[in-house]
């Protein structure tokens, strides 16, 4: 598994893909942080973060595209299928690729917390759990990605799969206003990846969202898991 | 060593491997040979552990490849059809990373590339980026790729396809090294290259296997000597003459026969005495019918495996 996400990351960075996944974040994040708090002279970081995390539904499957799409579409997968490393290693091993160019944007951005603390006021605890709720967020984003990279012949395909997924998850939230019956606004709103950052982003730390967050993280590695396991079986 | 038992591979409703049985027995090299679409590399693809088999089972060393994976795995070095290479990355990087994967010792890695490199001859291009190689050295890093982690049993799903003469030559030149220290099975369509490698061949056809034999034995079954003889002189005197010798089975007239020319196939006993060569010498002697060119045919495992594979299609 180690092997795995080490040749990742390294390729994130010996192909342009992670150099134009955090060049194209921290400019969307830099021009954000112009509007939400330099312009207006704020020092809200909540409000920033929150709209930073819509930059997820944009920018994970850039992350997430090339993962298992391109393995099948080179055939590498037969190397790592022969290879003495279980399949499950294999999914974690990319899977944690992603998360961790995710978290190294996300670390970049504790730049804009720096300027906002040495102009203002930031409360450490409120702002941890934005971030949690931020980062959480993301990772669920990448493993659903991570899912439709598997089931994609190639990385266009993958990458326009998840990104009409992640839209539709944002839009959820517009369809439940839409629907009258109950049962199926309660389904809508529980597949909501966005409002369940909400609480996090008013500061609210909920182990229930927390455990959503994760849950629906690790539902999707293992459909991911038994997805590939099952193509192995039927030799598509 | 390595078992195949009763494998059979089905998609949806077509067989494309059916109730496959050989051995791989240690330190020899070992042919899969099959015409386009014969299960070739479905097989390899069961035998590797890439994909499951619908029913039947795969034993490496004694051990079942479903139920200990890993293991197995670790004693097989596998070049797929296709080498399985990340174009980004710079040749003794990805070696380095194919050793990881195989549970190469890190501090042993780097040694481990070297040797390796050394064996497949990488290293003027080991800090070349994959993407940029050759034909052939992208097949040869391919090859590198399947010794890392040091397999005891190569497996080559048709090392040479699509290289010039002169890699073909040099690939095989190093599957002949490699058998030295490795049992290898490797599959090909192209009959002279299985002549000249291995030891044991494995004939698929249509998914099932018609034939498996040391290649010694291979053509034993056909003991006839065969002589191929252009002589001066009219068809219509010397067939009768030819076919009256007593160590002559068969006489077949070639194409390329002319008015005063005529070349003929002779299958004869090997056995004769005095040879069949001596015969046919004395006959046209005697008839003055100088004999222009004379050579002794070897039935090819070419012609043997087009013959096996009709009487299989004839019997299906």
């Amino acid at each position: 598994m180690r092997a795995i996400w080490k040749r990742e990351l390294q390729g994130y960075f010996f192909t342009p893909v992670g150099y134009v996944f955090m060049g194209v974040f921290l400019l969307l994040s830099s021009v954000m942080f112009y509007t939400t708090i330099l312009q207006s002279g704020s020092s809200d970081l909540p409000a920033f973060i929150r709209l930073l995390s819509y930059l997820w539904m944009l920018l994970c499957p850039v992350l997430t595209m090339r993962l298992l799409a391109e393995e099948k579409q080179k055939r590498t997968d037969q190397l790592l299928l022969t290879s003495p490393v279980s399949l499950p290693g294999v999914v974690l091993g990319k899977y944690l690729a992603a998360v961790t160019v995710m978290l190294l944007s996300v670390v970049l951005t504790l730049l804009f917390v720096l300027i906002v603390a040495i102009y203002g006021q930031v409360y450490p605890a409120e702002l941890l759990v934005c971030y949690l709720g931020f980062v959480l967020q993301g990772c669920a984003f990448i493993a659903i990605d991570l899912f439709l990279s598997g089931c994609a012949a190639n990385q266009v395909t993958a990458a326009v799969m998840a990104f009409g997924a992640n839209f539709l998850l944002w839009i959820l939230d517009m369809l439940q206003a839409a629907v009258s019956s109950g049962f199926i606004r309660r389904l809508l709103s529980f597949f909501s990846l966005y409002e369940r950052s909400e609480a996090f982003m008013i500061g609210q730390l909920s182990f229930a969202n927390a455990g959503y967050f994760l849950s629906i993280t690790a539902a999707f590695l293992v459909l991911t898991i038994h997805m590939l396991d099952s193509r192995r079986y039927r030799g598509a | 060593m390595i078992e195949l038992k009763q494998v059979t591979k089905r998609y949806g409703a077509a067989a494309a491997v059916s109730d496959l049985s050989f051995r791989a027995p240690e330190g020899q090299i070992i042919g899969l040979l099959g015409q386009n679409g014969a299960g070739k590399t479905t097989t390899l693809n069961i035998l590797t552990g890439y994909m499951p088999p619908t029913s039947g089972q795969v034993l490496v060393d004694g051990m079942d490849m479903l139920t200990h994976a890993r293991e197995c795995k670790r004693r097989i070095g596998y070049l797929p059809e296709r080498p399985p290479l990340y174009d980004e990355m710079t040749v003794r990087s990805y070696l380095a990373f194919v050793c990881e994967l195989k549970e190469v010792q890190p501090r042993a890695i780097r040694q481990h590339v070297r040797e390796i490199m050394d064996v497949c001859g990488l290293h003027e291009v080991q800090g070349r980026i994959i993407g940029h190689l050759s034909k052939g050295y992208r097949q040869r890093v391919g090859i590198a790729q399947a010794l890392c982690g040091d397999p005891p049993v190569l497996v080559l799903d048709e090392p040479t396809v699509g290289l010039d003469p002169r890699q073909v030559a040099e690939i095989r030149q190093l599957i002949r090294r490699l058998g030295q220290k490795h049992t290898v099975i490797f599959s090909s369509h192209m009959l002279p290259e299985i002549q000249q490698l291995c030891q044991r061949v494995v004939i698929l056809h249509k998914g099932r296997l018609i034939r498996e034999a040391d290649m010694t034995a291979l053509t034993d079954g056909d003991d006839s000597l065969r002589l191929r003889a252009s002589i001066a002189g009219a068809q219509k005197e010397l067939l009768p003459a030819l076919q009256s010798l007593p160590c002559v089975r068969r006489v077949k007239t070639l194409p390329g026969s002319g008015k005063n020319m005529t070349e003929v196939l002779l299958e004869c006993a090997p056995d004769a005495i005095p040879a069949p060569q001596a015969q046919l010498f004395s006959l046209l002697c005697g008839l003055n019918a100088p004999l222009h060119m004379l050579s002794q045919e070897r039935d090819t495992l070419e012609e043997f495996f087009l013959r096996l594979t009709s009487e299989d299609d004839a019997a299906l």
